[in-house]
């Protein structure tokens, strides 16, 4: 029975070798240990002896040819005897279809893709992170990241999700008041190619879902920009200052007095302003902060601002929170005109309508905080910083008074609570501005 | 693995002779008195009075220095020296003995203690070179600006001002001064000075063994005249580099395989100083077992290394005995070994307090003293008297203090300002040459390259991995990485005679991964051959050969062995041409083929090792044309290179660069990035054969998410250039940095630090990461578990960078498990 020969595998990694030269052909003898062909691989050359003795019956492969490693190559056997069941598949023409390394090579051209990268729609999210590059672009971009809904992992607002936010373009205000954060834009504004300008921006509300157990529980609300502004001035003046209160009565029925005056020429026409307790004390503030200017003041850490003037501030109660609006030059007006100024800015807080210059707390030079009205003794109010001491205004109750000569009797006192800066004002001094302002009600003198 | 070499089982089973016959080795032969050596002619009386000087100007030097460091001051003037002083007296004898012999084609290597030893080679060529000669030496080094400071107040001879060249030329570099001879950045244990013949002392001990074989090699294949002397100390004798690299010089093949002028042994002699200590450790009778360190010549070739003996507190015995070995050496009949015995007198360095010795024995071998002995030889011999031996002494005393006075003034001898010129030592760190040839010589060649088989074979080759029709090139026809290797490899052995190759298994085999098949037929075997198995050897006899002016690939078979030449990688190689002063190049391209497949010992990417030392370029390519050029470049350039080569690649086609490799030379610049796939939604950084994941990874995104990866190929770690890189990140806004190296303490991770910071306010994500689990590498069959897989990509988007519609990951990326795995260090 004829012999095959096939092409050796030359270590695990041949796929194929290449033979060099076929040494015998079709019809050459050959005995055991002659050379049948020369091959290689990549690495290395070989000769493939035979194992066989016989005549070469068939060649199934040329010089050159690349032939797959265990394909039959030759059959030696004796003449007359048959070969072709021997041929590999595809006969002679075997070789280089099979190229298996090539299967593996990358595709060059990738079919189209089928997705486009979008965002996933999610919730806005408080604080949640943004990644610098989203910053950077919402900074050009005019768009406060604080109204993002973050697609990237764990929530993290990325590049897609600032541009998806970015609507159209805005106008540089309108970047810079947006970037700033608290207001919202519409999609398309009313400039120019629907650009966005400072004025089509309004006031944001935030809505949040994502503090856990809101539910049976609490609700959540998320705090306005105003409360925010509140919140960051308090926690600052007492991180900030060394604040203290002393607290002081003053004997109220010299302004009780006044007030029933002033109510009567009200009525009586001859002033046009309802002059109030509060706008008393003020008026006696004014007066006792100019014999002490010191007061009268600012604290910047190492120096001082000592005012010339008194620009009061008073804190005012409003729908959207605490505000301290402030009256300039307060000490060139008479008790009606104080009275007058005070209301408006009160009035202007309540609408909405106040001067913001007014509002900064570098505006007052000090500050009064009247709670007498809500029935409030005494208190500690928080100094607005940079300001050196803001006075609380209690309300009025008896106490007891010593008249003199073992004669006590109840009299209407007024609670006074001063806080002021130990860094700009040390005890005896505020003490003694305490009692100024105590025996300036006691004694006010006004002509109306 | 020659076929000449014949391994007769009849022979090797039933031998001739049934025993190993050792050579005898001589101990202490030398008799002769001084009045014999004048009587035979062989010294002159000025010879003999020139050795007590030399010996002297040894013994007051190392004195100053003692001196300076132990009492801060010489001779009343205060100076503080807070560098390292090995200092060798006692062992004068032995070192003027080793240099009495040699001119300045020969070359020393040298120890941590080797001041005496530069000092009597410095003496020894300022003798032998002409006075034009020496001039010109003095007025060309570094200017002159060493010699005009030498000349300060000094009328003298030529030889004279030699002798204050040198001694404040060592001065100077020990005390860390730009006039010092390696500009004060070798110091005390590493001074050299190759126009003397002197080459680099090494700090590390035994570090010189592998080094000055190296350097014999060179004078060996490139034919330059002179023998190379390695100074080691008896402990060094301990240590595998000094092994390996006697082993690497006894190699049986300069004999059997070699041939015509190249037959025969390396010009290379072992000189042990063998002064008794090693640190604290006694050689003989403590930390070592050889009895006397001759005895390892035994161990290396039937000659055993014609080893001998001899009193080195005697510098006619030391004398005599080098005559004789550097005439068996110039024979060819080397290497040789020399066990000179001496003492040291001082400690290890100056805080040793000889604790481990008694006084009384230093006091016995200083009533031995060889400086002493010899001249109350001398006058018996009648050469000279008392007087004439003092006034040596007083000539020698007043040259080195004027020396030292002027080595430690600022003015004249100011130290390199690192602070204000802050990128001065950096810009010494390469010499950044391109050079064709460090060779004048014709190459050795055994055929013109065209007719080589390889060259041949790679002629028939399509050099892209699609034809022209685009259909894919079957594996056999391909032109691939290894030929891209092989082709700027032979191109280099064509254009430079000094550049050879070596390492286990180069040339019949074609080196385990074939790319040098076809140079066995190319190439005589003194310019590829096979080494032992030493790569401490292998790295260290490379150094040596580069040091002198050659070119050299030594190839280590597996990334993983760098660890058996960790020394000779991480402290050697990089450190020199900085080290002395930018005077050396060291054109060594290390071939470093980075395994898979064969688990823990046999597939890591160690190339982040390399990155962390400065001083090596890294360079790791994966294409045949990156290969190629990468190649030229490496050859091209005057800098160590550690080439790393992916045992994943070596049959990849070229899938990038259009046209397909080219066929005549061309160089791609170290430090170059190279773009291999365009995009604009995110940035794949890789290292190695990770591209390719990484390619798939980009397919995979690209089908199933539209997004599409920009693929750029680091092709070189050291120097890399952040760029492009840059600008890429610029416009996708992400990255994934990934490479095979297990993460932990990878380069990947430097790669990621520089981008983030340099990129902060572009980047959408923190740049990600992906390197191999910090494990041992598994087996081949759980290899997708450890190395950087295609999916990897796309989990470590949606986890860290942009989270995937409806995605299933396959491998966990998320912080929590990243924190897990570092709690368990794994």
């Amino acid at each position: 029975m004829a012999n095959v020969v096939i092409m050796p595998k030359q270590g695990q990694s041949v796929e194929s070798c290449i033979v060099t030269e076929f040494k015998k052909k079709v019809g050459d003898k050959v005995a055991v240990g002659d050379i049948l062909f020369s091959y290689e691989t990549d690495k290395a050359s070989f000769d493939e002896e035979s194992k066989f003795e016989g005549t070469v019956l068939a060649c199934f492969f040329q010089d050159n040819d690349e032939i797959p490693v265990l394909t039959n190559v030759m059959v030696i056997g004796n003449e007359g005897e048959s070969f072709a069941e021997f041929a590999p598949d595809g006969a002679a023409a075997a070789a280089p279809a099979a190229a298996p390394a090539a299967a593996e090579a990358p595709k060059a051209d990738a079919a189209a893709p089928a997705a486009v990268e979008t965002p996933a729609a999610g919730p806005v999210v408080a604080g949640a992170p943004v990644s610098p590059r989203a910053r950077k672009l919402a900074e050009e971009k005019g768009v406060d990241t604080a109204q993002v809904a973050g697609s990237g992992p764990h929530g993290r607002i990325i590049e897609r999700d600032v541009i998806a936010a970015a609507g159209a373009p805005k106008s540089g205000l309108a970047k810079a008041m947006a970037a700033a954060g608290g207001f919202e834009a519409p999609a398309r504004g009313t400039g120019l190619d629907g650009m966005v300008k400072g004025s089509d921006l309004k006031q944001w509300q935030p809505t949040h879902t994502d503090i856990a157990g809101e539910g049976e529980e609490f609700t959540v609300e998320k705090m306005s920009n105003m409360r925010k502004l509140i919140a960051k001035s308090m926690y600052n003046s007492l991180q900030n200052t060394a604040q203290l209160t002393h607290m002081l009565g003053a004997d109220a029925r010299r302004v009780q007095a006044l007030r029933k005056k002033a109510k009567k020429a009200l009525e009586e026409g001859r002033i046009d302003a309802n002059i109030t307790i509060n706008d008393f004390v003020c008026y006696a503030v004014i007066k006792a902060l100019q014999k002490f200017p010191k007061v009268n003041s600012h604290c910047l850490g190492d120096a001082m601002r000592i005012f010339k003037t008194v620009n009061l501030g008073c804190a005012v109660d409003t729908e959207r929170g605490l505000m301290v609006p402030c009256v300039k030059n307060a000490e060139n007006l008479n008790i009606a005109g104080l009275s007058k100024s005070l209301k408006k800015v009160a009035d202007d807080c309540k609408k909405g309508s106040i001067n913001p210059d007014l509002l900064a707390s570098e505006a007052a030079s000090f500050t009064v905080s009247n709670l007498g009205g809500f029935g409030v003794e005494w208190f500690t109010p928080i100094i607005n910083v940079p300001q050196s001491a803001i006075l609380g205004v209690g309300t009025i109750v008896p106490r007891p008074k010593d008249l003199g000569g073992g004669v006590y009797a109840f009299v209407p006192y007024m609670g006074l609570s001063l806080t002021y800066d130990h860094r700009a004002i040390d005890g005896g001094e505020a003490t003694r501005f305490l009692k100024q302002v105590a025996v300036e009600i006691e004694n006010l003198e006004v002509e109306f | 693995m020659p076929k000449s070499l014949y391994i007769d089982p009849n022979k090797t089973l039933r031998p001739e002779e049934h025993k190993i016959v050792l050579p005898e080795i001589p101990v202490m032969q030398y008799k002769k008195s001084v009045k014999d050596e004048l009587k035979e002619g062989n010294f002159t009386k000025d010879d003999l009075l020139r050795i007590y000087h030399d010996m002297f100007v040894i013994r007051e030097f190392e004195t100053m220095l003692n001196l300076v460091k132990t009492t801060g001051g010489y001779n009343g003037v205060e100076y503080n020296n807070p560098g390292p002083a090995h200092l060798s007296a006692g062992q004068e004898a032995a070192a003027v003995g080793m240099a009495y012999n040699l001119d300045t084609d020969d070359f020393i290597f040298g120890s941590h203690r080797s001041h005496g030893e530069i000092l009597a080679k410095g003496l020894r060529s300022i003798q032998i070179l002409p006075d034009e000669e020496l001039e010109k030496v003095m007025n060309e080094f570094w200017d002159g600006a060493t010699v005009a400071v030498a000349k300060t107040g000094f009328k003298g001879t030529t030889k004279e001002l030699g002798i204050r060249f040198l001694l404040y030329g060592a001065m100077a570099e020990i005390f860390a001064r730009t006039t010092g001879f390696n500009k004060g950045l070798g110091g005390s244990m590493h001074t050299f000075f190759t126009p003397f013949g002197i080459y680099p002392n090494n700090a590390i001990v035994g570090g010189s063994g592998s080094i000055a074989v190296g350097a014999a090699l060179y004078k060996k294949v490139n034919r330059k005249k002179g023998i190379v002397v390695a100074n080691l100390g008896d402990g060094a004798m301990a240590r595998g580099p000094v092994l390996e690299g006697m082993t690497f010089a006894s190699m049986d093949q300069f004999h059997t395989l070699w041939e015509g002028d190249m037959k025969g042994g390396l010009p290379v002699l072992i000189n042990v100083m063998d002064n008794q200590y090693a640190m604290g450790g006694q050689t003989r009778g403590e930390t070592m077992g050889y009895d006397f360190p001759a005895r390892l010549g035994a161990g290396f070739n039937p000659e055993a290394w014609h080893a001998e003996r001899v009193n080195g507190y005697d510098p006619l015995a030391v004398i005599d005995a080098f005559r004789r070995k550097k005439a068996l050496l110039e024979k060819k009949e080397g290497p040789a070994l020399l066990d000179v015995v001496t003492y040291r007198y001082s400690g290890h360095s100056p805080s040793d307090q000889s604790s481990y010795r008694t006084k009384e024995e230093i006091a016995a071998w200083e009533a031995e003293d060889c400086i002493v002995a010899y001249g109350k030889k001398l006058i018996e011999a009648g050469v000279a008297d008392q007087a004439a031996l003092d006034a040596i002494q007083k000539e020698v005393k007043d040259v080195i203090f004027d020396c030292y006075k002027l080595a430690i003034d600022e003015k004249v001898s100011p130290r390199m300002d690192l602070v204000k010129e802050n990128e001065l030592l950096g810009d010494m760190m390469f010499s950044n040459q391109s050079i064709d040839s460090l060779s004048d010589a014709k190459p050795d060649v055994l055929m013109p390259m065209e007719e080589n088989p390889r060259v041949k074979q790679i002629a028939g080759k399509e050099r892209f991995y699609k034809d022209k029709d685009g259909k894919p090139v079957s594996s056999m026809k391909m032109y691939n990485f290894r030929d891209g290797v092989f082709e700027a490899i032979v191109d280099r052995f064509y254009k430079d005679a000094s550049l050879i190759a070596y390492g286990e298994e180069n040339r019949e085999w074609g080196g385990a991964f074939a790319v040098y098949r076809g140079l066995t037929e190319a190439l005589p075997y003194h310019r590829l051959f096979n080494s032992p198995i030493a790569e401490a050897a292998i790295i260290g006899t490379a150094l040596g050969y580069a040091m002198c002016g050659g070119r050299v690939i030594p190839e280590i078979m597996y990334c993983d062995f760098l660890g058996c030449c960790g020394d000779e990688i991480f402290n050697q190689l990089p450190k020199w041409q900085a080290m002395s002063g930018n005077i050396l190049k060291m054109p060594v391209v290390v071939r470093v083929s980075v395994g898979s497949k064969y688990g823990a010992q046999h597939s890591q990417d160690w190339t982040s090792l390399c990155t962390h030392i400065p001083g090596l370029k890294v360079v790791f390519p994966v294409t045949p044309y990156d290969a190629k050029g990468l190649m030229n470049s490496a050859l091209q350039g005057t800098d160590p290179v550690i080439f790393f080569e992916s045992q994943r690649l070596y049959g990849i086609g070229e899938q990038f660069h259009e046209g397909g490799v080219p066929a005549e030379y061309y160089e791609i610049p170290l430090g170059e990035p190279d773009i291999k796939r365009a995009g604009k939604d995110v940035t794949f950084l890789t290292i190695g054969a990770t591209l390719y994941r990484a390619l798939k990874a980009a397919d995979m995104l690209k089908e199933k998410y539209g997004m599409e990866a920009e693929v750029i190929d680091a092709r070189t770690l050291v120097p890399f250039n952040y760029e492009k890189v840059i600008e890429s990140v610029k416009k996708t806004g992400r990255i994934i940095i990934a490479g095979d190296a297990t993460a932990r303490g990878s380069f990947l991770n430097d790669l990621a630090a520089n981008i983030t910071e340099l990129c902060f306010d572009y980047l959408d994500a923190a740049p990600v990461v992906l390197g191999s689990r910090n494990w041992i590498t598994p087996c081949h069959e759980l290899e997708e578990a450890f190395f950087p897989q295609p999916e990897w990509f796309l989990d470590a988007i949606n986890e860290k960078i942009v989270p995937l519609k409806d995605y299933v990951p396959v491998s966990n990326q998320t912080d929590a498990q990243a924190i897990i795995r570092a709690k368990k260090g794994v």
